[in-house]
Order: structure tokens, then sequence, then C-alpha cells
């Protein structure tokens, strides 16, 4: 039974689990994704946006 | 490796409940937080109170001036204060009393409660004295006075402090090992609660700091767009927080009243991950009349990436109820497809709570949220009244239900208190969740007919011009009002049972299980336990013989029903829209 626990103890952790508990890979990433996609790309769209001509 | 702390007497007691180990520092801590929380629900149900008597079109109380400034006062106490305050009471417990872990620097932790305090005070004092009526969205170049702002950053500076120490209490209990292989389904919703609120907090300091300097005179404008788009990530995504700590209380009720399992934790985590990545992309819905921004980022954000987090939404929405059901089944509660549910504690507070809020956000808050963030659906939507309709069926059914439900149980876990009044209590969910559903319904049939949100007077009494409503509103009007004061009277339920328990409640010094205690929750003196043979039962409501319906019938079909609704209700909102440009 010792055998058995120990064999479990040295069973590899599937990498997508080691990727979901690294807390601070997930908060980077997560920052990173709404800087880039909502923040980022909307102050390019903001600061591209064309002059308006008058009427 | 166990750390030293840990083993330190007076620094630990251990719960005669549950047996874990509750840090005596971070318990105070959970207690600040929470009792502040209900201070700001307090503020924020009397200014609803009056608010609704004033939208209430026949009652019409406040004048402008007070109804505009109590507008902000509410948004802030709310949807900020109250909610935020009750999250870092989450974080806090989550970290330390669901993991046996020591909190990560507590006196930090009252320091950051001090400045979150000061802050808050800040606000008030602002806000009660005319000093900042530019209601919740304090959209430039309405001008507030510099407390006001500075109040927010000092606030928003203290909770993103506490998120970090969020991180550095899992990242110790991780290296002590006070708990073995991934962290605890419900404390890995209370991390996602917390990476939504760095991203949020960041926001929020992104463009408070500017507008400071712009309320001080140091620069000299502040761009409306820019500010629009960086505070709705403040904004919005701060009710993204209340979602994922909503969600993760779900669960944990889930558990302690009914014995719920998790049906796959690959498949929850994953839920939760989505949350982390896409749920803030929601900010964008605010957006989605605005001139400053075009279509695909428009589209991408609200839809292509937002849906990754509705899917999310959906797969908790499925898991929860799921997971409740075959913890009834296991437990020996298999009649027909809601035996399981006929058998339910509906007179655990706990237990209400949690269905009542499952049930509301997403029948009422989820649908309608996915519809109107459609980008063409939207302009039939925005600036009505559907808008707060929708968000009041989501954050107040579903996140403050949540956050009362589980009170039920902290008061005898944490506060060490039994709850007063315990008839009220047990009656106190369905007045509240009742109260509020007739005002979001109220609020978002009175919006489909082109009420608007934000408005003190419809009647545009001597205005130069006049704008009729069809008499329907007069209706969804005293439905919204009668709704309103039904919700209120239930907040002060929650508010007259919190504050009795704790200041002046019966303390519990054992909590004798298998003997109903007045008082104590059934899922405390009664805890919902697996039999032995779980396995064996698990394997048969599993087997292929019982078809596509699976181990848990009454959820598929309750799904079922959920799509229906959803279907119907998305597809007549299409139907709406095209009475608007008729073709043809």
């Amino acid at each position: 039974m010792k055998g058995t626990q120990s064999e479990q103890d040295q069973e590899p952790v599937p990498r997508m689990q080691r990727l979901f508990d690294n807390i601070w890979l997930l908060l980077a990433v997560g920052l990173a994704v709404m800087l880039i996609v909502y923040t980022g790309w909307g102050m390019w769209e903001i600061l591209t946006m064309p002059q308006a001509t008058l009427p | 490796m166990t750390a030293p702390a840990l083993t330190t007497p007076g620094v630990f007691r251990t719960c005669d409940v549950t047996g874990r180990k509750i840090h005596r520092q971070a318990e105070l801590l959970v207690r600040a937080n929470a009792v502040t929380a209900v201070v700001a629900l307090l503020i924020g149900a009397i200014a609803a109170l009056l608010l609704v008597l004033t939208r209430w079109q026949a009652v019409h109380l406040l004048p402008a001036d007070w109804y505009y400034r109590l507008l902000g006062v509410h948004g802030m106490n709310m949807l900020i204060f109250f909610i935020i305050y009750f999250e870092m009471a989450v974080l806090w417990f989550a970290a330390t009393v669901l993991l046996n872990a020591r909190p990560a620097a507590p006196r930090f932790g009252w320091f950051n409660f001090g400045l979150m305090m000061v802050g808050t005070l800040m606000v008030q004092w602002a806000q009660w004295t005319g000093r900042a009526d530019v209601l919740f969205t304090s959209y430039v170049p309405l001008r507030a006075h510099p407390v006001y702002y500075l109040g927010i950053i000092l606030f928003a500076v203290g909770a993103l402090f506490v998120s970090l120490q969020f991180f550095a209490t899992l990242t110790m209990a991780k290296r002590e090992r006070t708990y073995e292989g991934s962290m605890p389904l419900v404390v890995y919703g209370a991390l996602t609660a917390a990476i939504i609120a760095v991203i949020t907090l960041v926001h929020g300091a992104l463009i408070y700091v500017p507008t400071l300097l712009w309320s001080l005179g140091i620069i000299e404008t502040v761009d409306p767009q820019v500010y629009r788009m960086v505070w709705w990530a403040l904004g919005h995504s701060s009710q993204q927080i209340n979602m994922a700590a909503q969600v993760a209380i779900w669960y944990m009720l889930g558990a302690l009243t009914v014995g719920a399992v998790v049906i796959n934790e690959k498949v929850s985590r994953t839920a939760f991950v989505l949350y982390i990545l896409f749920i803030s992309m929601a900010s964008a819905h605010h957006l989605l009349v605005d001139p400053g921004f075009g279509p695909a980022w428009k589209i991408a954000n609200t839809s292509y990436f937002m849906y990754m987090a509705v899917l999310a939404s959906m797969i908790h929405g499925f898991t929860i109820p799921a997971g409740m059901e075959l913890g009834m089944r296991l437990r020996g509660f298999t009649q027909g497809f809601f035996g399981w549910l006929r058998n339910a504690p509906w007179g655990d507070p706990g237990f209400s709570s949690l269905v009542l809020s499952v049930s509301i956000f997403g029948f009422v808050g989820g649908i309608t949220g996915v519809t109107i963030g459609t980008e063409q659906i939207n302009i039939v939507v925005h600036n009505t009244l559907r808008v707060p309709g929708h968000f009041h069926s989501t954050v107040v059914s579903g996140t403050a239900m949540a956050f009362m439900g589980v009170t039920y149980y902290l008061l005898p876990l944490i506060f060490r208190r039994r709850v007063a009044f315990w008839g009220m209590a047990k009656l106190q969910p369905y007045v509240f969740s009742l109260g509020v559903l007739l005002l979001a319904m109220g609020m978002t049939f009175a919006g489909s007919f082109g009420v608007p949100r934000r408005h003190w007077d419809i009647s545009f009494s001597n205005a130069p011009y006049s704008v009729e409503f069809t008499p329907a509103v007069d209706l969804m009007l005293a439905i919204m009002g009668i709704g309103g004061i039904l919700a209120v009277t239930g907040a002060l339920m929650f508010i007259a049972i919190a504050v009795k328990s704790v200041f002046f409640g019966e303390r519990i010094d054992a909590i004798t299980r298998g003997t109903a205690m007045v008082g104590v929750p059934q899922g405390l003196t009664h805890p919902p336990v697996h039999p032995v043979d779980a396995d064996a039962k698990n394997e048969a409501l599993h087997a292929p013989a019982r078809g596509i319906m699976g181990p848990v019938p009454g959820t598929i079909v309750l799904v079922a029903i959920f799509f229906i609704a959803f279907v119907t209700y998305y597809f007549t909102n299409w139907k709406l829209l095209s009475f608007l440009w008729k073709i043809g």
C-alpha cells in the first residue's frame, strides 16, 4: 500500500492542470487579454478616428 | 512541512463543525469587511426606496436634485461598497478558512481595510453634500469635487492590495502544504474573482488618476470617449468580480445545503478560466452606440470573446443544479424528475437563496443580458429602463441574494452567533427575490416601451416638446414600484437579521450534529452526508440504460426550458427590431 501511495505521488500532473493551477500565469494572461483586446484596440480605434468634416 | 504559525497556540481556532483551522486575524478581517458591506447595503437600500418611489411616476417623490444625488449614492453603495467589501470578506475566507492557511501580512490587511474605509467616507461625504452629483458613471466633463475621485482611488488601491494579498496567501498555503493537489473549486472561483478584480482596479486607476488631476485643474481635459471606454472596464468588470464570487458561493452553498457534488472538476475549472480570459470584455456593451469605435471592435468584444464567457456561465448553470441533483439522488432522493427538488430543504435560507439566485440570474439576468448585448438589438435598448432591469436581476437577484444566502452560514461559522429572527430569516430570500423579480420585470417592460433610464420626470412637464408613452407604461412602473418596495423590505429584513445576530446575537459555543437548533441552518446541524455505497449508486445513476437523460434528468428538463425561453426571447427581440426599420 505504501508503494502504491508513492507511485501516486510520482504520477505526473497533467499539463493543463498545471497551467490552471498557476495563479500568476492566469493573472498575467487575464490582464494581458483585456489590455490588448479591449483597452489597447479601443485606444487605437479612438486615436485613428478621422477628423469629422464640417457640413 | 508545516508552517510554525499553524501550530502556534491562540493564532488559530478549530471550527467544531467543519474541523477547519481558522486564523483569528483572518476571521476578524472577514467580520470587519462583511459588517461594513452590510452598512453600505443599508445606505444603498434607503436610497433605493426613495429612487423607486420617484421613478414610479404616480408617486414621483423626490425633487430632481435629490433624485440624481441619490442615484449616485445608490450606485456607489450597492455596486461598489456593498459588493466589494463583501468580496474582500470572501477572499479572506476562501484563502484562509477553506485552505486551513494563515493570511499573508494581516496587519497590511488592516491597513488596506483602513484605506478602503477612508476612501468610502470621502466618497460618502462628497455625494451626500452635493459635491459629486455626477451619477455612478461620473462621465466627464461632469466634474465632481476632487475628494470624490481621491476617495474612489484610495478605495480601489486598498481593494487591489487585498487582492494581491489573496494571491500571496494562496502562494504561502501551497508552499506550506496546507492543502494537497489543486486548490478546491470554491477557492478557484474566488481566485477568478480576484484576477478580475485586478483587471478592474487597474483600469479604475488608469482613468480616475487623470480625472482627479483634471478636477484639480492640473490637466486641462480628459477625453470623454477614452473616459467612457476605460471607465467601463471598471464599471462593468466590477460586476464580473461579483459574478465569479457568486458562482463560487453557489458551489459552496450547494455542497453545504444538499451535499452537491462537482460533476466534473475539469469542466468547472475551464469555465472559470473562460471568465478570467473573456468576461471583462462585456464592458464594451456600454459602448455599442458610441461613435468612436468601429463594428469590428464592438462585435469582437461583445460577441466573439464575450460569448466564451457566456458559454462559461451556461456551463456553471448546468453543473451547479446537476451537482445538486446528483448529490440528492446519491442520498436517496431518486423519485421521478424532481423528487430531489421536492425533498430539498426549502426552509434553509442558504438553500432557498441559492436556488432563487441561480434561477433568476439565469432565466432573467442571463437571457436579457445576452440579448441586449447583441449589437443590433442594443439600439432599441440603450439608455432605456431595460438596462437596469437586466442588471438588477443579475447583481441583486443573483449576487446580492447569493451573498445573503452565504451569510446565513457565515453567522454561525465565522461570527459564532445564532441567526437572529430565525423565522424571518427563512422567509427573507423569498420576499427579497420576489421583490427584485417584480422590480426587474417592471423596468424591463417599461423600457421596452421606450421609458428612459436615469430620468427624473418622464412626463417631461414644462418641456418645450411632449413625449407620450403608452398607458401600459403606468402599469409597468407600478409593478416596478411595488417590486422595489418589496425588495427593499427584503433587504431591510436581511440587515435587521445580520445586525441583531452580529451585535446582539446569542453566542454558539458548539453546534450539535443531528439536533435541530433555532438560528442554525440545517446544513450545519444535519450536514448532508453521502452513504457509504455512494460509488455504487453513482455508477448505477450513470448506467447507459438510463438513456439520454442520464444521471440528472431533472436538470436536463430545466436546461431545456431555459433554452426554449432563451431562443424565444432572443428572436422576439429581433422581431421588435424589425418593426423599427420595416423592410419591403
